[in-house]
């Protein structure tokens, strides 16, 4: 594919996603906002994967960012549209005093570690009962952002996607890239080229942390309500990391592409099964980890690899 | 100088709060019991199996309903539970495991998360999130020593926990196998040149402990209700003490379980602190891993 080609797709593509609310009803408008932030979560997750570091944390400080955003306009009085940056900052400094520690030791010990954070925080929120409502969660008196309108809850949504995509894209274009990549590939041969390997994963954690943070706080302020339970659901860890070994990981439009894919279809079984419908990302897990470890992108790749050695066969 | 401090914390909770040093050693005896078999697939198969607790919770599933068709008592399905654990373990890692050895390590997490997800989600799906629980006399029996009242039948749970200890070191240093086993888990090419068959120790090893965690399914049935998302925290809190241990150190998993039953147990004690119980562990994992770190800083 050339890259004029791939650019006019990918204006169009957002072209059509800014006027969606012209055209679509307020049900699918729902879907689609949950898809896009499902999408911005797997985006995301996979920007700390470039540097070889599995997180099994994003629902915790998703969590953490919804759980910044309520309390603060429901104790605080804090604007809405403020509450939303906060809800990334105050999850970007939660991540940057847990990256202290636990980047220190990395690989399992690191993903380990992340998948007890969404059970830790929830145990603080249950504790804190006077101040954080308990398990019962709690909820915006003056009702949810906008009034609900649901074409600005959509566009909200979007801008949350926008800089999920955004930092990916700068990540992609920076020395990022090969900061990340180096450390993946092999951290002794990164450290001796002078990279400051602590110091990278931590900035690239607090940045994701931080997004997941925010993405939470838009899912507050779209729903109005947040309980331990609804906001430190596994399925904000699951769906996101089945939506990006879907797509392909290591990239950006992988997640995009897995997300669409998913999101529909999740939408779509939850109807369906409304118990235990997660058993199908489950199983896609293990499908894709064994037989597709590039994930779609990779066997598009691949296939287009055939493709032009073909041809050069041929001439 | 750690034998003082622990020789002196035992008297003043005997002291202070006996019934918190019974329950903490209670508890203790279960972690270790459903630890052992993660250390024994780490330090062999070195995979961390981040569906183990799951496969606790399916034998303890598959164990409650064939006593109630059966009419049986969960003791005795104690070893065809780790029979048939085994062979499913079995098949699951020749299936999905076995493919995923040689690849990188993030590959097998998300393989055994995956797993994990896919186990407790069709246990929701069939069973949904009801809880379960066998209905068994023997396991109220309580004990009075003076004033002194407390449960007794999780005592089992230590007896357990040191016949697995004990046991796979047995296993481990006198039999052929586990000689085997043990030369596979230091060096796997080494081992393959010597004329052991590797993938073979690696299922086998699996199987065995599985079928440990199978049995223990069994023996938690007899204690707790069980629902889908029973076993994950036991995958979190094994991991934990077999990283506090060192990989390889199976003793180490013993008295590891030991500091965390008893602290979760001190604060359970208390009306105000109950609730924190369950974040014991993830405090104990980060001051282990700053000690290490600056340990090995200083090294």
């Amino acid at each position: 594919m050339n890259r004029s080609l791939a650019r006019a797709i990918a204006i169009g593509a957002a072209a059509l996603a800014l006027i969606l609310p012209l055209f679509a009803g307020d049900y699918p408008l729902q879907v689609a906002r949950n898809v896009m932030m499902y999408m911005a979560l797997a985006v995301t997750w996979d920007m700390l994967l470039r540097s070889g570091q599995i997180s099994f944390g994003i629902a915790g400080l998703f969590g953490v960012g919804s759980y910044a955003t309520i309390l603060a306009v429901v104790r605080g009085g804090m604007p809405d549209w403020l509450s939303i940056p906060f809800a990334g900052l105050f999850s970007g400094l939660v991540a940057f005093l847990i990256g202290l520690v636990i980047l220190r030791l990395r690989h399992t010990y690191f993903s380990i570690v992340t998948m007890a954070l969404g059970e830790i925080f929830r145990i603080i929120i249950h504790n804190l009962h006077d101040f954080t409502g308990g398990p019962e969660g709690i909820v915006i008196q003056q009702g949810v952002m906008f009034g609900g309108k649901s074409s600005h809850l959509y566009w909200l949504a979007l801008g949350g996607l926008a800089v999920a995509l955004g930092a990916s894209y700068w990540f992609d274009k920076s020395r990022f890239r090969f900061a990340l990549t180096a450390i993946r590939n092999n951290e002794t041969s990164a450290k001796s080229s002078g990279i400051d390997i602590f110091r990278w994963l931590l900035v690239t954690f607090v940045i994701t942390s931080a997004i997941q943070g925010m993405i939470g706080g838009i899912f507050v302020q779209s729903y109005g309500f947040a309980s331990p339970d609804s906001v430190f659901s596994a399925d904000f860890t699951l769906l996101p990391m089945a939506m990006a070994l879907l797509g392909g990981i290591h990239s950006t439009v992988g997640p995009i592409l897995g997300g669409l894919l998913l999101g529909l279809v999740a939408e779509w079984l939850k109807l369906k099964i409304p118990y235990g419908h997660l058993v199908v990302y489950g199983v896609m897990i293990i499908v894709v980890i064994l037989f597709m470890p590039n994930g779609l992108l990779g066997m598009a790749r691949k296939a287009g690899k055939k493709a032009a050695g073909g041809q050069r066969d041929q001439a | 100088m750690y034998l003082v401090f622990c020789v002196a914390a035992t008297v003043v909770l005997i002291l202070w709060k006996p019934t918190v040093l019974i329950y903490g050693l209670q508890t203790a005896g279960l972690y270790a019991a459903i630890a052992i078999p993660m250390g024994l697939v780490l330090g062999i198969v070195h995979i961390v199996n981040l569906a183990h607790g799951e496969f606790m919770m399916l034998a303890a599933y598959g164990t409650y309903f064939a006593c109630k068709a059966l009419g049986m008592d969960p003791l005795l399905a104690i070893i065809p539970a780790g029979l048939i654990t085994a062979a499913f373990g079995w098949v699951i890692f020749q299936l999905t495991i076995r493919r995923a050895i040689k690849a990188p390590e993030l590959n097998q997490l998300i393989l055994t998360f995956g797993l994990a997800i896919a186990f407790t989600q069709v246990i929701n799906l069939v069973f949904t999130s009801q809880t379960y629980k066998m209905p068994l006399d023997y396991v109220s029996s309580s004990m009075d020593i003076g004033e002194l009242t407390f449960g007794t039948w999780s005592f089992v749970f230590i007896a357990m926990a040191i016949l697995y200890a004990f046991g796979l070191k047995f296993f481990l240093t006198r039999t052929t196998s586990g000689k085997a086993a043990l030369a596979v888990g230091q060096n796997p090419k080494g081992a393959a040149i010597v004329g052991i068959d590797v993938y073979r120790i690696y299922g086998f090893v699996f199987a065995l402990a599985l079928a440990l965690v199978g049995a223990m399914g069994a023996l938690f049935l007899t204690k707790s209700a069980i629902f889908p998302s029973v076993g994950s925290p036991f995958t979190m809190k094994s991991f934990c003490l077999v990283a506090m241990a060192g990989v390889g150190n199976i003793p180490g998993i013993l008295s590891a379980s030991i500091l965390l039953g008893i602290s979760e147990n001190i604060l359970r004690a208390f009306r105000g602190t109950r609730g924190w119980a369950d974040i014991v562990f993830f405090v104990l994992i980060i001051v282990v891993i700053m000690s290490r770190s600056l340990k090995g800083r200083k090294s």
